[in-house]
């Protein structure tokens, strides 16, 4: 049968999302100056707005920080990138996910978010496929959760989410579907952008200088494959050290100095 | 230094040098020393030493509510469990939550609620633990503020930080701060809490007998004090950060 040859068995990707290319950490307008929740960013409201992380105090005479992050003024709006936080899905976003739990109707999803995603069979499959010779046999796969098992690591898109329902899934689109190999580790969600750094340019030399296959997802997870566990373990920690630092200046340079190091102490190339 | 209290309470709490029992001058407050991200599972963290007050802090959240029927559809809840060690306080505590840490927790709850974002986070909880390994008075105010900052640790969005001391009356003098023998043996004790993006009390409880000007020049002089430990909260959040900023402070900025 057709469906015997599925997008899921799909070779691991070294694509990245095109679309997220800014590093917000890497901003122009990104000062380092750090601020924590209540500190007063302006007194000057005619000239500001609050942006991302910031309000207007009730008299609106300053604009106060609701998180602890770094400072950025963009026009006249005032933002406050984050430095800690939680991952709040959004329809489009592609992200790894984690199978708790099935049932007859759908599978449950641990997505690093507060609620578990909901992905149904019918967006298992792709729509408007020949079902075999005259209609044929019945494709069972469309309405029953026979596809994935308890346990698997999927990477799929948001469909819909919002602040009251559980977010709905979906694994029929480029890249998406299981993952039969590699590795997954989790990283704090806002420092996702700085993996990628500005136009890609850290994922691009984090994948040149470690021979690994990466995906990136904001949802705080990281899905890699290298040619050896060598490479692989390199690679983490290079992520670890990206996480910790996420806030300081000239960590792409650093970067790349580091893992050059790191190759010469560990003894791989 | 570990100082060791027992039940029996002196005649007079203040020396004869005009100083309190641990050496303070009356509006002095005990050694602060305070620090974030020590506990590596939870979400946000932070770890209190108050004089000698050690105190734990833990947050989780937004996540699902258990048991759901807490769970309300319009809103997100704040849950504090404040707990004490068994080997917290001079007699073994019994480890079951009592009378007293349901009445903590609820206070503690209603001081932080103010500050937080929870009708953002509908059907979600957010969850604080505390747990005082080591008692010596003012814990519920030592379990505010490190738990307010645990919350920002955490990422949380909150709309300024909480700092709490407790002032109090002993031997007819108005003091900051009081130490576990000062509660006990004290004619008053004035526990209250500020949030910093209105200036107003989160907190205020009060068991003794003060007079009204005596409770006004109080709250006075806890704005003082809570100003300093409010410095003291900030520092200990941009440390963790500031630190390892500084290590690459030579780094070209747009790399």
């Amino acid at each position: 049968m057709e469906n015997d040859q599925d997008d899921s068995t799909e070779e691991p990707t070294t694509e990245d999302n095109e679309d997220e290319e800014i590093d917000e950490f890497d901003d122009d307008e990104t000062t380092r100056d750090l601020v924590v929740p209540g500190e007063i960013l302006t007194e000057d409201t005619e000239n500001f707005l609050p942006g991302r992380g910031t309000i207007f105090n009730s008299e609106r005479t300053k604009i106060i920080s609701l998180n602890i992050g770094l400072k950025q003024v963009k026009k006249n709006y005032i933002n406050v990138i984050p430095l800690r936080g939680f991952y709040t899905p959004r329809p489009g976003d592609k992200i790894i996910a984690l199978v708790l739990d099935k049932n007859p109707v759908k599978y449950i999803c641990d997505i690093n978010a507060k609620e578990e995603g909901i992905l149904k069979p019918k967006n298992t499959v792709k729509r408007g496929k020949p079902r075999g010779f005259r209609g044929g046999a019945p494709n069972h796969q469309d309405d029953s959760t026979e596809k994935y098992e308890v346990g698997d690591i999927l990477i799929v898109k948001v469909l819909s989410a919002d602040r009251l329902n559980a977010p709905e899934l979906t694994t029929v689109g480029k890249y998406l579907g299981k993952r039969r190999d590699g590795l997954v580790i989790s990283i704090d969600p806002p420092k996702i952008p700085r993996v990628i750094g500005r136009s890609g340019s850290m994922i691009k030399m984090l994948k040149n200088l470690t021979n690994c296959n990466i995906f990136v997802t904001q949802n705080g997870r990281i899905w890699l494959k290298g040619g050896d566990i060598a490479h692989e373990r390199l690679l983490i920690d290079a992520i670890k050290k990206i996480e910790r630092e996420a806030h300081t200046v000239g960590l792409t340079d650093r970067m790349s100095v580091y893992i050059e190091n790191e190759k010469k102490i560990r003894g791989i190339n | 230094m570990p100082l060791i209290i027992k039940d029996e309470y002196p005649e007079k709490l203040f020396r004869e040098d005009g100083k309190r029992l641990d050496g303070r001058d009356k509006h002095e407050l005990r050694p602060i020393k305070m620090e974030v991200g020590v506990l590596e599972n939870a979400d946000g963290s932070a770890y209190l030493e108050w004089g000698n007050n050690k105190i734990y802090a833990a947050v989780y959240g937004p996540r699902e509510v258990h048991p759901h029927h807490l769970a309300k559809p319009d809103k997100g809840i704040l849950r504090v469990f404040y707990r004490m060690a068994t080997f917290s306080v001079f007699e073994r505590k019994r480890p079951a939550p009592g009378r007293r840490e349901k009445e903590i927790s609820m206070v503690v709850t209603d001081c932080l609620d103010p500050v937080l974002f929870l009708e953002l986070y509908p059907g979600t909880s957010f969850e604080v633990f505390i747990n005082v390994m080591d008692a010596d008075g003012g814990t519920r105010c030592a379990s505010t503020t490190v738990a307010a900052l645990a919350l920002a640790d955490a990422g949380i969005p909150m709309r300024s930080l909480v700092s709490a001391v407790a002032m109090g009356k002993i031997d007819g003098e108005l003091i900051t701060d009081l130490s576990g023998i000062e509660d006990k043996a004290g004619e008053a004790d004035l526990p209250c809490a500020i949030t910093w993006f209105n200036e107003e009390l989160s907190l205020l409880q009060f068991d003794g007998t003060m007079d009204i000007k005596e409770f006004s020049e109080c709250l006075v002089l806890a704005k003082e004090a809570l100003n300093k430990i409010h410095e003291i909260q900030l520092e200990a959040l941009k440390k963790k950060y500031i630190d390892i900023q500084e290590q690459y402070k030579g780094g070209e900025k747009g790399a």
